[in-house]
């Protein structure tokens, strides 16, 4: 059977699903969303009102934040952070997506991660900057309340660019009543948050808004931004519920951008310092989505709705004065400044759907899953030079307007023979469309028309000129492409024995392509991974009131066409294939009064055809996240005072660089202090305690930003300062709930 | 049992580490000197009595002045195609190392004379060298820094004279056959750089970069007859700082011959 036909028969056993069995009223209510395999193995598993998928393994981490809220965490990236094997940098500003490595990969802005809020993907296809660009910023901390990390393209439900693996954060408020919160501290930063849980709704009924205000650290980084979610849970009939959420987004940043190691070492320039002011950005993203999941017999069935509309403006220049060089076909010129100015205004309408159903078999539970996940991007893109004098744009370099499409379909089957024994896996096919209008596609002219010279102008309308003289075109371009990729992914777990389950996985999965590189009729416009692990993890309640958890897993992953940072392009590029390989091993313990995670990944990534190391990516990643709480013996009235401490810890290993070249290690402790009494907390949060001085990003390239007499062409040592100390007070307050 | 698998998982967990934390992403980020000398094959009293050659033109050349305002010097790693298109002043990308502070050395001093600052790039082949005549940035329109100045005495036949120049790269060698197709495919940033200089060489981590200049290409095709003296009284020449007449021309074309220019590298 080729791939049409099974995607066609694989929608209308999903649209059967999906439609023909609505919700009945009469049925009994919804059983408990706690998944009852992950109960069998033993895992931790945060009640959230839905069910959770069902495990792939050691490297499905279902993160319950809990007590390790009290960690610092400067947004809700950060929270990654609980998983482990990440990195998280950033080079573009307070507002510029976090910069992700994840296993080895260096996942950029989100490009090999599949991030999810809600159910509602943030990855957003299209984007100039990146293809997959996740800025998480919009999501409210607070109102996160589990983390689901699948480290590997192990799950058919995952889709584009589920490279490297994918990050699924669930919305939630525990607190329950009006919660507000001011924090104030170092570099003039200010948060306002409130937060509201109606006491007698859900805990996935919720509202939150918060607005900070900061002018960063060293020069030219300050940020602003607003933010409010909010979310309504009902009841569906008897055994569904409903969610119809919203979601406002606005922010302004400021960037330093990088600084040249020589030039901070022969003090031209300040650690902290910029070389371009005109750095920073704008962002912005607003969304609705509704959701429903109801049972119907032993059919579980979800449907998601969302629309998302994304603008975003980022200014960054990496190189100085270089890439200005004089062309034939222009007016003399000296060299302009590099600064990009790029733009992304996008609207994504988009639906997902599942119906599993369950049996019993073999005296054990059998499972079948069918879904379906479909997406429609309108991305306008441009990319312009600005000038350094004057500030206006010289040079037009990229001008898309794009219309993609993603619909995937999947089929997941747990079937468990044995009590000890589960096979789970299937098959996704996803089907990538590309419908492109560059709107600069000629940009230079070998022999252009002496009569009608182009002169300055960027988008062309003149082909060479020949004897029958200038040949005119327009300067716009159409190019389109589809392609169906299939994917089949499956995991076998053994145990638990005694604790212990062993699980083996293997899967494939794909990153669709940048618009920008798309031809007419791409045969694959995508680069696939595929990915292999083995490992062992362990969970298990110690003594009364302690559960630990762990896991050992042996990794290793390969992707045909990986992405590598360019500086002259301001982003990720298309290189060669890669090779991952590497081990990570995680603890997490938790009891009454205390909450410690630690883990350590160590990771080789090389390319395939020069067995060379990919720049940037670390190999060693160590993070310890340790929160300790618990009544004070002190009173005041007639309520005692609670205490806690808490700190996360974060060990990178020295990074490959270009050029043979080794980054320098990173090393940072972040603590917290809190004293709570009744409804009322204060917090004082110190991060990058011990005030080390460190590059949070370091990079290879050539650049001339005019320290020198005459400019500096071969590569050098750049990097972005990591934040100093930074000390907070937060002062918290909440009324009506608990 | 317990014992074997937890040593067999140590083993591996110690493997993984080692194995993710060596390799490399290929090449090194070099530092050397650079220095600036003569062709080495000056005779050694030739800064004090000048160097003596025949040129093209046949006559027999004494030079007892020759100093060259070097810009900066860089390496790179491909040569451009013959017959391309204009080339531009620059490729980001390809070059392997650079000497960015420039310097007036001496041509008729076979010494090795240093660079104010030292060269950096990296460990990969070089295949072409480039010499930048400039004073300031490589695409400023106007520079009046003296890039070459020469003295000297000719002898042809029984015709003898002094002669003396000066050459500037600015609005001077500007140029004025302009295609209004291309009006930018003479830049004067292409002006101030010899380029094509034929290397092959590899910049190691402590050596050096050792440019030497050879001022008897800047001669190779100048006929100083051509030059009118200074008075009618004089048997002073001066090359005038034009394009013009054809001796000037000749001279400026031989200063950024690339013949006139030879990289050596001195391991440490």
């Amino acid at each position: 059977m080729s791939i049409l036909p099974r995607l066609v028969f694989f929608a209308s056993v999903a649209a059967t699903f999906a439609v023909a069995l609505p919700a009945n009223a009469d049925d009994p209510p919804p059983a408990p969303s706690a998944d009852a395999d992950a109960e069998a193995e033993g895992a931790t598993v945060t009640v959230r009102g839905r069910a959770p998928a069902p495990s792939r393994g050691a490297s499905d981490f279902n993160l319950r934040v809990g007590e390790l809220s009290r960690v610092p965490r400067q947004n809700a990236a950060d929270l990654l952070k609980l998983a482990p094997g990440i990195l998280l940098t950033n080079k573009g500003g307070d507002g510029h997506a976090e910069q992700v490595f994840l296993r080895g990969f260096d996942a950029r802005e989100g490009q090999d991660i599949e991030f999810s809020a809600g159910g509602v993907p943030i990855n957003e296809a299209g984007n100039l900057h990146g293809n997959g660009y996740a800025d998480l910023h919009f999501i409210i901390p607070e109102l996160v309340e589990g983390l689901r990390v699948v480290e590997g393209p192990f799950d058919p439900r995952q889709g584009n660019f589920a490279v490297a693996g994918s990050a699924a954060y669930d919305l939630g408020l525990a607190r329950r009543g009006l919660t507000a919160k001011y924090t104030q501290g170092s570099f003039a930063t200010r948060r306002m948050l409130v937060l509201w849980g109606p006491a007698r709704e859900s805990t996935h009924t919720f509202a939150g808004a918060e607005l900070f205000d900061t002018d960063g650290f060293g020069q030219n980084r300050g940020a602003k931004r607003g933010s409010a979610m909010g979310q309504y849970e009902g009841r569906l009939g008897a055994r569904g519920s409903y969610r119809l959420g919203t979601q406002a987004y606005t922010s302004q940043f400021r960037s330093a951008g990088v600084v040249r190691a020589d030039d901070v070492a022969s003090e031209r320039i300040g650690f902290y310092d910029t070389y371009d002011r005109r750095q920073g950005g704008d962002s912005s993203r607003y969304s609705v989505w509704g959701d429903i999941e109801t049972r119907a017999g032993d059919t579980l069935l979800k449907q998601q709705v969302f629309f998302i509309v994304r603008d975003m403006r980022l200014r960054e220049n990496f190189t100085g004065f270089l890439l200005d060089v004089q062309k034939a076909q222009q007016n003399p010129h000296v060299q302009r400044g590099d600064l990009l100015d790029l733009h992304v205004d996008s609207q994504t309408l988009g639906a997902r759907g599942s119906a599993r159903w369950r049996t019993k078999a073999l005296d054990q539970t059998q499972e079948l899953e069918l879904g379906y996940f479909a997406r429609a991007d309108r991305t306008a893109s441009s990319q312009h030079r600005v000038e350094s004098s004057t500030s206006v744009p010289y040079l037009t370099e990229t001008d898309l307007d794009s219309r993609l499409g993603n619909i995937g379909l999947f089929g997941d089957a747990g079937l468990r023979p044995f009590g000890w024994l589960t096979f789970r896996g299937g098959a996704r096919g996803d089907i990538f469309t590309y419908d492109v209008l560059d709107r600069c596609a000629q940009q230079s002219v070998r022999q252009p028309s002496a009569s009608n010279p182009p002169g300055d102008a960027s988008c062309l309308s003149q082909q060479d000129a020949s004897d029958a003289g200038v040949r005119y075109r327009e300067p716009h371009e159409r190019r389109g492409t589809a392609s169906i990729v299939v994917m089949p992914r499956g995991s076998v777990l053994v145990g638990p024995f005694t604790g212990f389950t062993a699980s083996v996985s293997l899967g494939k999965g794909v990153r669709s392509i940048d618009p920008v590189y798309i031809n007419q009729d791409l045969a694959t416009p995508f680069a696939s991974v595929e990915a292999g692990e083995i490992g062992m993890s362990y969970a298990r309640g110690v003594g009364r009131d302690v559960e630990l958890m762990a896991r050992s897993i042996f990794f290793q992953t390969h992707v045909d066409r990986d992405l590598i940072f360019s500086e002259t392009a301001g982003r990720a590029t298309l290189a060669n294939g890669t090779t991952r390989t590497g081990w990570v091993g995680a603890v997490r313990a938790t009891g009454t009064w205390f909450d410690q995670a630690a883990n350590v990944t160590f990771v080789r990534s090389t390319f395939d055809d020069t067995k060379l190391l990919v720049p940037y990516v670390p190999d060693v990643v160590v993070r310890s996240d340790s929160a300790i709480h618990h009544e004070l013996p002190v009173r005041i009235g007639q309520d005692k005072l609670t205490g806690a401490l808490a700190a996360g810890v974060t060990y990178v290993g020295r990074r490959a660089l270009p050029f043979g070249q080794r980054s320098d290690s990173i090393f940072t402790v972040d603590t917290s202090a809190s004293l709570a009494w009744r409804s009322f907390e204060v917090a004082l949060v110190a991060t990058n305690l011990l005030d080390w001085r460190y590059r949070l990003s370091e990079f290879n390239f050539a650049s001339d930003f005019r320290s020198a007499p005459q400019p500096t062409l071969v590569p050098g040592r750049h990097f972005t300062a990591g934040a100093p100390r930074g000390v907070f007070l937060t002062l918290t307050a909440t009324l009506g709930g608990t | 049992m317990a014992t074997l698998r937890a040593r067999v998982m140590t083993c591996l967990v110690l493997a993984a580490g080692v194995a993710a934390c060596t390799g490399t992403t290929g090449s090194e980020i070099v530092a050397f000197d650079a220095f600036a000398a003569g062709p080495a094959d000056l005779p050694p009293d030739a800064a004090a009595r000048g160097l003596t050659f025949t040129n093209g033109k046949h006559w027999t050349i004494t030079l007892t002045r020759a100093r060259l305002h070097i810009g900066a010097l860089y390496l790179n790693r491909s040569v451009p195609i013959s017959g391309g298109q204009a080339r531009d002043c620059f490729l980001p990308g390809v070059y392997v190392a650079q000497v960015t502070t420039g310097m007036d050395m001496d041509a008729l001093s076979s010494a090795l004379q240093p660079f104010p600052a030292p060269g950096s790039g990296t460990a990969d082949q070089a295949a072409m060298g480039e010499v930048w005549l400039t004073g300031g940035r490589i695409d400023q329109q106007e520079d009046r820094t003296t890039i070459a100045d020469v003295a000297g005495t000719a002898t042809r036949g029984g015709q003898s004279m002094r002669f003396e120049g000066t050459m500037t790269i600015g609005l001077n060698r500007r140029n004025r056959d302009v295609d209004p197709a291309r009006p930018g495919a003479r830049p004067l940033c292409s002006e101030r750089i010899v380029t094509q200089i034929p290397t092959a060489l590899t910049p190691t981590d402590g050596g050096a970069l050792v440019v030497r200049v050879d001022p008897r290409a800047w001669f190779a095709n100048v006929d100083l007859g051509e030059l009118d003296a200074v008075s009618a009284d004089s048997d002073l020449r001066r090359i005038p700082d034009e394009a013009e007449p054809a001796p000037a021309g000749n001279f400026y074309g031989g200063v950024r011959a690339a013949a006139g220019y030879r990289f050596e590298w001195l391991a440490r």
